[in-house]
């Protein structure tokens, strides 16, 4: 099969997958994700070689992009209006997953450091694509499901945050293990990486702004956005900074400098949804199937230690800022799904770390898949039990 | 030529408090739904409500908390089956549906720059604010044509 046809065909069939498993209330990416796994080489073998090999290439775009969309939550307006329980909710939960699934790894499964702070990290993320597809579908409406849409829409903010600077340190100390001055060099190493995205995404934001004055059709803007997004993803791992944090910050200090900043983000929303079908496809099809009778324990683990570190920081989160009971004792149960974030930082690490890339990104997406398929199920168990929906 | 000059005066808006009910009576014996100014009390534009926003309120939540959230699935509904109570006409207000977001122009700016912004962001019409951003009419681009054509001498 030639690239295009390649091409022609994920897409055409990645679009029937999600229009099938949406009858049974699953959401599309857990139908492009499982396609990936079908049609990938592991089984059928039916993605051509070419395709799989720009892998990293389409991972990197589909980061960046979400990415610079995270970016928006930071903006003054959005902040104020967060409320109390959401804000202590999310960070609570994203570090109850990171820092328990860390310690596990580290201290019960000893396993080297950085590779737990890498598992950590990804555990944090949490991906809303079936919490919403629950609450659509039974119609959820309440204070619960008002504070767990708001965790579920900024939590990926907060694990992009949590896995960039847990990136920066496992790289300083992948690179400098027998080095004298180690500690010093991971410490410098890590603050250079971020302060230098963060530079990156500030001047990438004003080059924006500028030439944004010169645009006169939605064309023209729709070709500037992507531009200068691609730039800031080229320079940020040209010069070896996190790609994550300087998309982030471009969208960051992008809604808070443009008065009309939004129409940038709705642009490239006009062509994104082929390119993430792409993403997810690719991610399933990467999963090698000879590796995945060997992660047993760790995925275990990593499947308990992640649930538990969500529902232990939710619940403290809760507690902190005096949220319902009923928030306080289910919303770790609307938590669950892992998906699009958990697998591109998944991805990062296959490309930063080869000897242990592969086993790192088995485990995330055979996890993903197995979040996917019940955290729906314990979704509609804490909309139940909190009163938002009667079934 | 200033915006504010050629721009309409004569402006229907709502509060942030205005009920759909009450919205939906206003306009009931137009034929098209206007962009519609939510303003504060002091006249200030809060946001805009558009059609789009009406179909929006035939969903449970306000997807405005949503519009951040990447993979998410576009809501397939089917208005015509949707079950929803009659009390929602009361209990939906404009602040659950408006957008927060809209696009606004000046009343000193030129017509060319709000044709440019309408042409920009595909829009056929604008609220007009003063430097304070307290509304003070709309444009729509037929006010822009009609200016144009009188320019050009087609029209007297």
């Amino acid at each position: 099969m030639n690239t295009i046809l390649g091409l022609g065909f994920i897409l055409f069939t990645g679009l029937l997958s999600a229009k099938l498993i949406k009858r049974i209330n699953f959401p599309a990416v857990t139908a492009y994700l499982l396609l990936g796994i079908v049609i990938g080489p592991s089984l059928l073998g039916l993605v051509p070689g070419d395709i799989l090999a720009g892998s990293g290439l389409v991972s990197n775009i589909v980061l960046g992009i979400i990415a610079f969309g995270i970016g928006q939550n930071f903006s003054r307006h959005h902040l104020r209006r967060i409320g109390r329980s959401v804000l202590w909710i999310s960070v609570l939960e994203a570090c109850g997953a990171w820092i328990l699934v860390t310690s596990i790894f580290y201290f019960l499964l000893r396993q080297p450091f950085y590779l737990s702070l890498i598992f950590g990290s990804i555990a944090s993320a949490t991906a809303p694509a079936a919490t919403v597809m629950v609450i659509r579908e039974y119609r959820a409406k309440g204070n619960f499901t008002d504070t767990l849409l708001g965790v579920v829409a900024i939590d990926d903010a907060w694990c992009l945050i949590i896995f960039a600077i847990s990136l920066a340190i496992s790289r300083a100390i992948y690179a400098h293990m027998v080095d004298p001055y180690f500690l010093a060099k991971v410490f410098l190493n890590s603050i250079l990486s971020i302060s230098g995205a963060f530079v990156l995404g500030a001047l990438s934001a004003l080059l924006l702004s500028i030439f944004y004055r010169f645009m006169r059709t939605p064309t023209d803007l729709l070709i500037l956005t992507m531009g200068v997004v691609f730039l800031n993803i080229g320079v940020a791992l040209w010069l070896h900074l996190s790609v994550l944090l300087s998309s982030m910050f471009l969208g960051t200090v992008l809604v808070n400098i443009n008065r009309y900043s939004f129409k940038f983000f709705d642009s490239l929303k006009m062509i994104d949804s082929p390119l993430f079908l792409l993403f997810f496809v690719l991610a399933g099809a990467n999963l090698e199937m000879k590796i995945l009778g060997g992660i047993g324990i760790l995925g275990i683990f990593y499947l308990i230690f992640r649930v538990a570190g969500k529902m232990l920081g939710a619940n403290l989160g809760a507690r902190i800022a005096s949220a319902p009971i009923a928030v306080r004792r289910y919303l770790g149960y609307g938590l669950i799904p892992q998906a699009g974030v958990a697998l591109g930082c998944a991805l990062i690490a296959k490309s930063d770390f080869p000897e242990v890339g592969n086993m790192v990104f088995t485990t995330i997406v055979a996890t993903t898949v197995a979040y996917e398929l019940i955290g729906p199920l314990f979704t509609k168990y804490a909309l139940r039990k909190a009163g938002d929906i009667i079934v | 030529m200033p915006v504010k000059e050629v721009m309409s005066k004569d402006v229907i808006f709502v509060r942030r408090s205005t009920k759909l009910r009450e919205l939906l009576d206003i306009f009931k014996s137009f034929h098209i739904f206007p962009l519609v100014p939510v303003i504060e009390e002091n006249r200030r534009l809060a946001g805009v409500v558009s059609f789009r926003n009406l179909i929006d309120a035939f969903q449970s939540y306000h997807p405005d908390v949503l519009k951040l959230v990447p993979f998410l699935d576009e809501e397939e509904q089917n208005i015509f089956k949707i079950e929803i109570s009659e009390d929602m006409g009361d209990l939906v207000v404009m602040e659950d549906i408006m957008d927060h977001e809209y696009i606004s122009i000046m009343g000193d700016a030129s017509l060319e720059e709000a044709y440019n912004l309408m042409k920009l962001y595909l829009k056929e019409e604008l609220p007009v604010v003063d430097r304070a951003g307290g509304l003070i009419g709309r444009i729509g681009i037929f006010d822009i044509l009609n200016a144009a054509f009188r320019k050009k001498g087609i029209i007297k």
